[in-house]
């Protein structure tokens, strides 16, 4: 009897515990909801809505029609506009993702080198950065680089050569875009910064005293101890890659011209959207970058054991 | 989005309609409110917003007014006619009208705007299997648009002869060229646009589309019709691809905005938007053509106004397009400025005070009037496409990455596949 008691007890007292942690997680969700709520809604619930939609044809206006795996079939068997979309982000990718991070990280240890005004600088070199998405600046660079633009009136001077038009021939454009993106080094600058505050200084006093110059103490140890931290950016950085758009947007006036040598995949995945209105067709276009993504996520992180040091990594 | 009515407005027409006991006509109008939405160039923007503020004024309405460029307004307007948020009124193309109005998104209007002294004509280019969908704001034909100085400056004598030819065209671009080599053309390179190319069709009696929608062009069309430009190219009357392949169309991004050259193929009611940007004087001319041809321009609404068939003021919507194309205060705030009034009162009204520009279009439609060939058939869905694919393909032969023959035969297969899929 007593025992039974003891139990009813041990019950009771197990259950308040579980409504009370209950509760707690209550409350903990109920100041998760508007983001959890707005997640739902405003992210999830749509990614998933698109991915039904790509297995339809839907031009907005009449209700979507199933057609099964045709956009995908029809992406990389009959759209030679497809692999130029991708043909274009990866070049581009290839020159700007180790350019603006070879650029950022010189940058960093330039500045963390310096004792004056460093947060000056720092701020100066960051605010190409905060207007780099903007539209303003892509119609500028336009101006920079168009025929008698600015770059070409400077070799004219200098060199008495005509340079072409950069930024409307086919060859060429390319590069004006990848100029832009390198010129946006802000954030990853910032971030290099910081993990250059990081490496022990009595490495760099042991170096010196062993006789190792600049070039080798940046090597050996700067390199090496920034390591996660250039993996760090350069994840962000191939992601962002992916992603860009509002440049190559303004610059060729959405067209991804000229003759498609801008024509970024996001580019082409809103031509296909809003402007011929094909929205099964760019939504499958949408899924097959988030798996390129992925994909190239997931390389990244499965040969960082090779590559990137931790220090904390008993290895 | 500006709501075009002042907080004074509001409350004097909330007072009036107080005076006379909320009575459910006055409130219907006062209370009434209406979305105008229209692609537009800053002169067409001012124009438009002074019709709709007096409109508001006058009627107690309050009337929200949008306007964008012609590429982003199609995406928007796409985009909110899908989410059931269309405008009330909606500026509509000829491009564009079949498709929205066979999709039951733009109201019927006969009933409602009998528009007694639109000519059958002009009253046809708005209709959709037999109803009218479109309300004429304006007629225009294809023209091209000139620097009158340079022009007699390189010995050209102007006015030009109505039925000049290609060849003339050539010739007096090529001669404006010598004068400053490098650096200023005789004209644009017109091979990269799909409405130079479908005149050019038409002055050989094709046309760019058949009535079912199908392509109406041949292969060695498509390559006469580069291999001229590619003439031109190699002559030096026109200039370099890279100079043109960043015009997407923005009156700022032609050549004879940017001073680069002296004549450019585009609409006649454009020129008091090309004048607008341009110092030296400007005039319209028909496209030149092949000797003793055709000219191939047609008369075609500038410029449509639609109502939405989901207006929940239909009536009050259309009023106010009655407003714009037939009241003398409505026609005087347009002016020319979307292409030539359709009512000949309208046009009787305005005749007395329109400026040269003005003027200009008005001869200059009713000159081609006594030549003009039929409407063609609209374009089928899918035309916006092949309008960028031209563009593309062009600038391909014009870079020199692909030759005529290829270009041409890419251009005609690749239309042809997109045509099929829309």
């Amino acid at each position: 009897m007593a025992t039974v008691a003891l139990q009813a007890a041990a019950a009771a007292a197990h259950a308040r515990g579980r409504s009370a942690a209950w509760r707690r997680d209550l409350i903990g969700y109920a100041f998760l909801a508007p983001w959890l709520i707005g997640f739902l809604c405003f992210s999830l619930g749509p990614v998933l809505a698109s991915l039904y939609l790509s297995f339809t044809r839907f031009d907005l206006l009449r209700p979507a029609q199933w057609v099964g795996a045709d956009n995908y079939v029809r992406m990389f068997t009959a759209d030679p506009r497809f692999w130029q979309a991708l043909k274009v982000t990866f070049s581009y990718m290839a020159m700007e993702v180790p350019l603006k991070l070879a650029f950022a990280l010189a940058v960093a240890v330039a500045l963390d080198k310096a004792v004056r005004a460093g947060a000056l600088y720092r701020a100066l070199f960051y605010v190409p950065s905060l207007l780099g998405g903007s539209v303003a600046i892509a119609v500028l660079w336009r101006q920079i680089f168009e025929g008698n633009g600015t770059i070409n009136q400077v070799l004219l001077w200098l060199f008495g050569y005509k340079g072409p038009s950069w930024i409307s021939t086919p060859d060429t454009a390319i590069y004006t875009l990848v100029l832009l993106a390198v010129w946006q080094f802000g954030s990853p600058m910032i971030i290099f910064l910081a993990g250059l505050r990081q490496v022990p200084q009595d490495l760099y006093e042991a170096a010196s005293m062993d006789g190792a110059g600049a070039w080798r103490q940046f090597r050996k140890i700067t390199l090496p101890m920034l390591a996660p931290v250039i993996f760090f950016n350069m994840v962000l950085q191939i992601i962002e890659g992916f992603k860009a758009f509002t440049p190559a947007y303004v610059i060729s006036g959405g067209t991804g011209g000229p003759i498609d040598s801008t024509l970024f995949y996001t580019l082409y995945l809103y031509q296909e959207a809003f402007s011929y209105f094909r929205m099964g067709y760019a939504s499958a276009l949408a899924w097959v970058l988030l798996i390129i993504i992925g994909i190239f996520t997931g390389i990244s992180f499965l040969t960082s054991k090779y590559w990137v040091y931790y220090e904390d990594d008993p290895r | 989005m500006s709501t075009i009515i002042t907080r004074r407005q509001l409350i004097a027409s909330a007072g009036a309609a107080a005076a006379v006991g909320w009575g459910p006509s006055s409130f219907a109008q006062a209370g009434t409110k209406l979305r105008c939405f229209w692609w537009g160039n800053p002169d067409r923007d001012k124009r438009t917003r002074a019709l709709l503020d007096a409109y508001a004024k006058k009627t107690g309405m309050s009337i929200a007014a949008e306007s964008l460029g012609w590429g982003d307004y199609w995406t928007k307007l796409g985009t909110q006619v899908a989410g059931g948020n269309a405008p009330d009124l909606i500026q509509m193309d000829y491009r564009y009208l079949f498709e929205y109005a066979r999709r039951d998104t733009l109201l019927p209007l006969d009933a409602l705007l009998p528009l007694p002294d639109f000519s059958a004509n002009d009253r046809n280019g708005g209709k959709v299997d037999g109803k009218l969908y479109g309300v004429n704001l304006g007629t225009n034909s294809k023209a091209m648009v000139y620097d009158v100085d340079m022009l007699a400056k390189a010995g050209a004598k102007t006015p030009l002869d109505m039925a000049w030819t290609w060849d003339d065209f050539g010739r007096i671009a090529g001669e404006i060229s010598k004068m400053n080599p490098g650096k200023y053309w005789g004209a644009s390179d017109n091979s990269r646009w799909e409405q130079g190319f479908e005149q050019w069709l038409n002055q050989r009696g094709k046309s760019l589309y058949t009535p079912d929608g199908k392509a109406g062009f041949t292969n060695d069309d498509v390559a006469g019709w580069f291999a001229l430009w590619d003439k031109f190219r190699k002559a030096g009357a026109i200039p370099p691809a890279d100079v043109g392949a960043t015009n997407n169309g923005k009156i700022e991004e032609y050549e004879v905005t940017r001073g680069l050259a002296a004549m450019s193929f585009v609409n006649s009611n454009q020129v008091v938007a090309f004048q607008g940007l341009n110092k030296n004087k400007l005039a319209i001319h028909p496209f030149p053509r092949d000797k003793g041809g055709s000219s191939g321009h047609y008369i075609k609404p500038s410029q449509m106004m639609s109502v939405s068939a989901r207006s929940k003021a239909p009536e009050e919507a259309a009023k106010l397009v009655n407003f714009m194309v037939t009241d003398p205060e409505g026609v005087k705030f347009l002016g020319i400025e979307r292409g030539v009034p359709c009512s000949a009162a309208a046009r009787a009204l305005l005749a007395p005070e329109v400026d040269a520009l003005g003027k200009m279009q008005i001869d200059y439609v009713a000159a081609l009037g006594k030549i003009a060939i039929a409407l063609p058939p609209p374009p089928p869905k899918g035309a916006g496409e092949v309008e960028n694919l031209l563009k593309r393909v062009a600038d391909s032969v014009a870079f020199g990455k692909a030759s005529v023959k290829d270009g041409a035969a890419q251009f005609h297969d690749e239309a042809v596949s997109i045509l099929a899929r829309a």
